[in-house]
């Protein structure tokens, strides 16, 4: 009996978790279905997941000329999902804000390290005069949201000329109090015979950050590293504000925008397309290192910007 | 330890570019906003304490704190608590916790911006799948008659799924009655499954033999054990919680943005919002700076009380 009870309850759980995965799971499903789907099939609500994937004519290749000559129909017409695609990566220029995506969020992560790095170690492990005041404006600096300072650094920025550049997304990143605080917390636990043993070997202060202390410190960076790229590569807000019009430099959430206003009628599919190129490379990463992306976006969402 | 200058070398970008980025923007903040500044004028005027009037006075900014409030008061605490259930149900499951831990964590990872337009044409009243369940749902005898409370004796056409049936379906961003309640759904999809990794951490660090204990005094129950032993050993984990979640929710943007820009008639106007379209679209950098400063205000006072409550060491061990 108690076992039935137990069974009954087990049951009841994985209904109402069910339910719940089915509303979290429902915009990428409609995400990745419009990205398949025609737009009479989008339009009419009909085709299922995957469409029937009857062949369609763009109608945009009718209007081009190829060698003098229009197209005819059978060169334009395609399947739905090919065209979804085409048109993402043709429309727009996709291709270059995911590269200029890759581009931000990596020199983002790099410079950020190249400061926090050497900070953290010497508030960890060196001893000078003013430690604690410097460990005490890091600490003061975590409470500041950057929400909060983007329109003063917008104008800061703007007085310099320096909007529409790619130093505008980059720059007010470089300094993360956080990193800082993170890998001070870590270098913290590294023993010092290890230091130590590197200073009587010659090393200098500056090689023992870059070849003793950054070694150690992989699995933090690690964790740091995910917090920082997935911030940055989600990030809308700021690309908002400092970019304005130059497609060119606009990194993928701020150019599906722009794809979104440009959008004539139904072009939904090809849209959905451009959203799933851009939402797939974290959730992919995520779904093959889930423990990695769990513990890096919790453990450092300790920072609350 | 060493008696080198090298720490110079390393500690000094660091704090030119804190006092540069985040220290020196919050004085320009303050200062600007006192004054009536804008990008490209060449000169300015002072204007006393006239921004933080307006604040005060303008039926839109009324507005802005009321929508703004509302989906905090919304958003945290139903997201907070679909985190911890989530959290209890997974970690009292025999098999596939795994996986729905991998479900509810998706949208913490996966690009606002890009959901929210998923989001967008899944509540779209013409191509949208929602309103097309609840239309079908209105020629379904037993649906109608659990959504419109007609199996309890309530007359069907008076109740609120009933009226819909008869008119039709919602516009659920478009219209002003459903705009900040629709906005405030998408910020709780997003927002759970972090709750809920957090809560699952706290779990693991409640003692097991404090549930024996418990057994012990009486408490039989499940509610009465989640009672006595889950809900207060977890004290540090709400705190936290709660305060991160409601700074992140202070700081929404990316959905009003892209789907309503504050409107149907100012609903959705919240203040990161505001500030973007004061101080960088409308070019009245007086106004989006006091608005800046009264931000930073608010999430001050909510990261004190969490280092408050921190501080008196909320677990009752």
């Amino acid at each position: 009996m108690k076992q039935l009870t137990n069974l009954g309850s087990e049951a009841g759980k994985h209904i109402i978790l069910i339910i719940g995965a089915i509303v979290v799971i429902l915009p990428f499903y409609l995400m990745l279905s419009f990205s398949f789907k025609s737009p009479a099939e989008i339009q009419s609500i009909s085709g299922g997941f995957f469409g029937a994937q009857e062949m369609m004519i763009d109608r945009k290749c009718l209007k081009t000329e190829s060698e003098g000559l229009m197209r005819s129909k059978e060169e334009c017409s395609m399947l739905p999902i090919v065209y979804n695609y085409k048109a993402a990566f043709e429309e727009a220029p996709l291709l270059r804000y995911l590269l200029n995506g890759v581009i931000v969020t990596l020199s983002i992560f790099a410079i950020q390290v190249i400061i926090a790095l050497p900070c953290a170690y010497a508030l960890a492990k060196l001893n000078f005069w003013g430690r604690d005041v410097v460990f005490g404006l890091v600490i003061f600096c975590l409470l500041i949201p950057v929400h909060a300072i983007a329109l003063p650094l917008y104008l800061m920025l703007a007085k310099f000329g320096l909007t529409n550049t790619f130093a505008a997304l980059i720059i007010p990143w470089t300094i993360s109090v956080f990193g800082i605080f993170l890998m001070r917390q870590f270098f913290k636990t590294v023993p010092d015979d290890l230091i130590n043993a590197a200073r009587m070997d010659g090393m200098s202060e500056f090689s023992i950050v870059w070849k003793v202390m950054l070694p150690t410190a992989i699995p933090a960076l690690l964790a740091f590293a995910i917090f920082s790229v997935v911030a940055h590569w989600n990030d809308y807000y700021w690309p908002r504000i400092v970019i304005t019009g130059d497609q060119d430099l606009m990194t993928p959430p701020l150019g599906l925008r722009m794809f979104k206003s440009d959008m004539d009628g139904n072009e939904y599919g090809p849209m959905m397309a451009a959203a799933t190129v851009i939402v797939a490379p974290l959730v992919v990463a995520f779904l093959l290192a889930q423990r990695r992306f769990i513990e890096g976006i919790t453990l450092t969402g300790m920072k609350s910007r | 330890m060493s008696n080198t200058r090298s720490h110079i070398w390393f500690v000094s970008p660091a704090v030119l570019l804190m006092f540069l980025i985040l220290i020196l923007p919050v004085f320009v903040a303050g200062t600007f906003s006192f004054t009536d500044y804008n990008l490209g004028s060449p000169d300015f005027k002072w204007v006393g304490w006239k921004n933080y009037e307006s604040l005060g006075k303008f039926s839109s900014y009324k507005k802005m704190f009321t929508a703004s409030l509302t989906y905090v008061v919304i958003v945290v605490p139903v997201s907070v608590l679909l985190g911890l259930g989530s959290a209890m149900l997974i970690s009292s499951l025999r098999f596939g916790g795994e996986l729905y831990k991998t479900v509810f964590f998706l949208p913490v990872m996966a690009t606002l911006l890009a959901m929210a337009y998923a989001w967008e044409f899944t509540l779209d009243p013409v191509i949208g799948v929602i309103n097309k369940f609840l239309d079908d749902g209105c020629s379904v005898g037993w649906f109608y008659k659990l959504f419109t409370g007609s199996w309890l004796g309530f007359n069907p056409t008076e109740s609120w799924y009933g009226e819909l049936c008869n008119d039709r379906m919602p516009n659920w961003l478009g219209n002003k009655k459903y705009a900040l309640g629709s906005i405030s759904f998408i910020g709780i999809w997003q927002a759970f499954g972090f709750n809920m990794v957090l809560y699952l951490a706290g779990l693991t660090s409640v003692p097991r033999d404090l549930y024996a204990a418990a057994e012990m005094d009486g408490a039989n129950s499940p509610w009465e054990k989640f009672k006595l032993v889950t809900w207060p050993m977890l004290g540090p984990t709400h705190v936290f919680v709660v305060t991160i979640t409601s700074i992140r929710s202070f700081q929404v943007f990316d959905t009003v943005e892209a789907l309503t820009r504050g409107g149907p008639s100012k609903s959705t106007y919240m203040m990161v919002y505001a500030m973007f379209e004061k101080g960088v679209k409308q070019n009245l950098v007086g106004m989006g700076s006091a608005l800046t400063i009264v931000f930073l205000g608010f999430v001050l006072i909510l990261t004190l009380t969490q280092v408050y409550f921190i501080n008196r060491k909320v677990h009752y061990s």
